[in-house]
């Protein structure tokens, strides 16, 4: 049947997007233990950078420029927010959250409340199985693979990857060895913002962007991160693509009315079941 | 005198390091007893495993026959086993009063604290802490000596049959050591069971009759404090880490 | 910080030794509880001034939102916990209020009534699985259910039952009288405040408050963390639903709007102004929010906008909130008036 072509299809962009957008979320709470609830912002103004400037300097600028310019709001927000109140987890919770509501309305003050698109950067579409897709689709799923791919080499391989993993397994032990876990955190966070932002140049063109969607993101990634428990970016990957489908399979076969359900059925029933988190090891107490 | 609690087999592990290694013991009721060893030994973490902190690999806890092996905390203080943190915990922004009625609404405190009422018998316990005179303060602005006083006033608010004091002379000077050691005798003159860890031998050697020796999560030996100064193991252990030993 | 604590021990103390008249008594004397009497007075007083329902309207939001933001201030600044949903209380009850009103004629108490414990049993429902987990579970699974809630409430397919973007309209007001209204609101708010200020000087909010300073100490004394989370949740979540059911009757009508992540920050950001674990400080807060935005009410979004800057610069400088310190500072001016 030609629904389950595109219901595999839909599952798995929807799975690598979530996928890029869960470990970078993973990752700065398996480091710094913060949840950070900004995280959405780095997908939306990604999007929206890019959609403002790709009219005056071209689509390829504009993606170089948003990701730049997220890199550095990463770093900013780590520096200038987070890292201050670290003593403090009810303050970074406050703080994230209201940095998140700052970029939704700078948004809606100096753009506007209503859904754009972004061009594609390829055109055309691609048949599987006698379906037809868009071959932006393609793109998506070929450049998110590629980053998490690169991302997993970069965490086991190079030497920030190596401190972001010693600290994360031990931050006391960790700093003992001489590393700075200040500066661990800022990449990390760094790092979380680039994979959302790519979230973004990848996505958008195939969807559209909208002031309210930092939360969605934020919801969607903070269901993957407790589905494949919190600090295990396998869990992470592993958990976009169970989501991803979930939600894929929910929307074709019973209603699309019901997939957006689908996090919190996911939050509710892995936090009663196995609080863990199904990669998980860190002990409840 | 029955057996208060026994410990049996006892194996926690993180990755691939042993913390405590199929540890056996068993304390009598109204025992005074010591647990030591050099600093990373495990005793810490056996009374982590016994209070519920943290869930043993294998083996069992009973206490006054029932196994509470890997039961909640609360549950555990609940059944008459209180403890007392090597670093000092307090609840910052309340009174030392607050800081004990905590423990003392505890469903065991409760049961004791009825007849009082919870301020009445949280400041009796103030006062047999030695700290009544200062009942209003907030813990933030204590000198040590009176925060390891709170702790052992904190563990008392619920009514323990066994009290496991870890570390409690850790950072006080001599004489706030002598107080503290006064504190733990009349307590255990009251009928409390108390189960105690020293990484420093001189502490405790003059303090309790039975010593448990422990290193790197293995039982070593059990006996009078003079037969566990005997013990080579011990003695290795301890010098090996260039301890003071006296 | 320790002085602060410190001046509350004090409190605690004069309480404890004179009795709760004389306690009465006492704090009227003080310049905190003088302050408080003048604005209560203020508040009873101004219906003589005006009876324009318009006017009269912006206090009315502003006690509603004072309730609002203090059952989010009770629950993060006694036990630590910090809810990002405290908009589907809010929502839930305000819809459950508005259904009883409208379709099944109950008197608007007891539809207010229903509405806040069927948003206490959202609470449970959250509740119980996210506070299984130490850390800020609950502050995100709030959030994410709330977001789910605006999708779900606001889904054509459910409009049937759910009554899609309109929600539902026509309810009738608590009165016609505007100024009856009013003080019914003002009983609400004084009332909400008062237990909520009483619970947290209770032994039960000695435990609230041990959990949020040491919650492994408060375990280690023998308190079931679960359980007393649980219990604050759920306090928290009925006042957030006293608060949704009075805001929907005042508009005379909810829709989906207000399961969105602004109302959970409006709780926030008024709760941070005043100064979080002070319960009062909400209402100042909530008054000086509401009054801002009637300066922006062309722009609703530039408020918006603007507080969560000064969100963002009070949680980042001035963690105990601004309003309140402010009005510590008034004291000084106020001894120089008396001459002392």
């Amino acid at each position: 049947m030609v629904p389950i072509a595109e219901v595999i299809i839909f599952g798995t962009i929807e799975a690598s997007v979530y996928g890029l957008l869960a470990l970078g979320f993973s990752l700065v709470y398996g480091v710094g233990g913060i949840l950070n609830l900004s995280h959405g912002l780095f997908y939306l103004l990604t999007g929206y950078i890019i959609f403002w400037t790709y009219t005056t300097i071209g689509i390829v600028w504009a993606v170089i420029l948003a990701l730049i310019i997220i890199i550095i709001v990463g770093g900013l927000s780590y520096l200038l927010l987070i890292k201050p109140l670290q003593e403090n987890h009810v303050a970074i919770l406050i703080i994230t959250f209201s940095l998140g509501f700052f970029v939704e309305q700078f948004i809606k003050v100096f753009g506007d409340a209503i859904p754009h698109t972004v061009p594609s950067f390829v055109g055309g579409a691609i048949t599987i199985l006698g379906v037809p897709f868009p071959s932006q689709f393609f793109v998506i799923l070929i450049g998110s693979f590629i980053v998490i791919a690169i991302t997993g080499l970069f965490i086991s391989k190079s030497k920030i990857g190596k401190s972001i993993r010693a600290i994360s397994q031990d931050r006391e032990a960790a700093m003992l060895m001489g590393i700075n876990a200040d500066r661990t955190l800022m990449y990390t966070v760094m790092i979380s913002a680039a994979l959302a932002g790519i979230a973004a140049v990848l996505y958008v063109p195939a969807s559209s962007i909208a002031p309210h969607m930092g939360w969605d993101v934020l919801s969607n990634s903070f269901a993957i991160v407790i589905f494949g428990g919190l600090g295990s970016l396998k869990g992470s990957v592993v958990g976009a693509f169970i989501l991803g489908y979930t939600r894929s399979f929910v929307n074709y076969f019973i209603d699309p009315a019901f997939s957006a359900l689908v996090p919190i059925v996911v939050i509710i029933l892995v936090l009663l079941i196995r609080p863990r988190g199904i990669f998980g090891k860190k002990e409840v107490y | 005198m029955g057996v208060i609690l026994e410990v049996k087999n006892l194996t926690k592990k993180y990755g691939g390091l042993t913390a405590v290694n199929d540890f056996s013991f068993e304390i009598k009721r109204g025992e005074f007893i010591g647990l030591i060893g050099p600093n990373g030994a495990g005793k810490t973490t056996v009374f982590n495993l016994i209070s519920g902190f943290q869930r043993p690999n294998s083996g069992t806890i009973r206490f006054d026959g029932k196994d509470i092996t890997g039961m909640a905390p609360y549950k555990i203080v609940n059944l008459g086993v209180a403890r007392t943190f090597q670093l000092v915990r307090s609840f910052k922004l309340l009174t030392l009063l607050d800081n004990i009625s905590v423990s003392c609404l505890s469903s065991r405190g409760k049961k004791v604290a009825k007849g009082h009422g919870v301020d009445e018998y949280a400041s009796t316990i103030l006062a047999s802490v030695g700290l009544v005179d200062k009942a209003r303060i907030p813990p933030i602005i204590l000198p040590h000596g009176d925060l390891r006083k709170l702790q052992i006033g904190k563990a008392l608010g619920t009514n323990p049959q066994l009290l496991l004091l870890d570390e409690p002379f850790s950072g006080l000077s001599h004489e706030e050591q002598d107080v503290i050691t006064d504190l733990i005798i009349k307590l255990h003159d009251d009928g409390v069971t108390v189960f105690m860890t020293g990484h420093v031998l001189r502490e405790l050697m003059h303090l309790v009759p039975r010593v448990i020796a422990m290193h790197q999560g293995k039982f070593i030996m059990d006996g009078t404090p003079q037969e566990v100064a005997k013990n080579k193991i011990v003695l290795e252990a301890y010098l090996g880490k260039g301890e003071v030993f006296a | 910080m320790s002085a602060k604590s410190l001046s509350k021990g004090k409190g605690r103390v004069k309480k404890k030794l004179s009795g709760s008249k004389s306690y009465l008594l006492n704090w009227s004397k003080t310049f905190r509880g003088r302050l408080t009497i003048i604005c209560l007075i203020g508040l009873c007083l101004i219906p003589l001034l005006t009876q324009n329902r318009y006017y009269l309207g912006i206090f009315i939001t502003a006690m509603i939102f004072s309730i609002f933001a203090a059952s989010w201030d009770f629950l993060a600044g006694f036990t630590g916990q910090v809810s990002f949903g405290q908009a589907i209380f809010f929502g839930i009850s305000g819809y459950i209020t508005s259904y009883f009103i409208r379709y099944l004629y109950l008197p608007w108490w007891a539809s207010l009534l229903i509405g806040s414990l069927v948003g206490v049993a959202f609470g449970l429902l959250i509740g119980i699985p996210a506070l299984r987990l130490k850390g800020p579970y609950l502050g995100l699974a709030t959030m994410v259910l709330g977001l789910i809630m605006f999708y779900t409430f606001l889904n054509v397919k459910f409009e049937p039952w759910l009554g899609g973007s309109e929600g539902i309209s026509k309810i009738p007001q608590i009165s016609r009288n505007a100024v009856e209204t009013y003080y019914i609101h003002l009983i609400f708010m004084i009332t909400s405040f008062l237990i909520l200020i009483w619970i947290g000087k209770s032994k039960m909010g000695t435990v609230f408050k041990s959990i949020r300073d040491d919650d492994i100490g408060a375990e280690a004394s023998g308190i079931n963390l679960t359980k007393y989370k649980l219990i604050a949740f759920m306090i928290s979540a009925f006042f957030a639903g006293i608060a949704g059911g009075l805001f929907a009757m005042h508009n005379r009508g909810v829709n989906p709007g207000v399961f969105q992540p602004l109302y959970s920050f409006y709780a926030i950001v008024m709760a941070s102004l005043g100064g979080i674990a002070t319960i009062s400080g909400s209402a100042l807060g909530s008054y000086f929010f509401w009054f801002a935005a009637e300066l922006f009410s062309e722009w609703p979004d530039v408020s918006v906008f603007i507080f969560a800057i000064i969100l963002i610069l009070v949680i980042r400088f001035a963690e105990h909130g601004i309003l309140k310190p402010v009005l510590e500072r008034l004291k000084d001016i106020w001894d120089l008036v008396l001459g002392k």
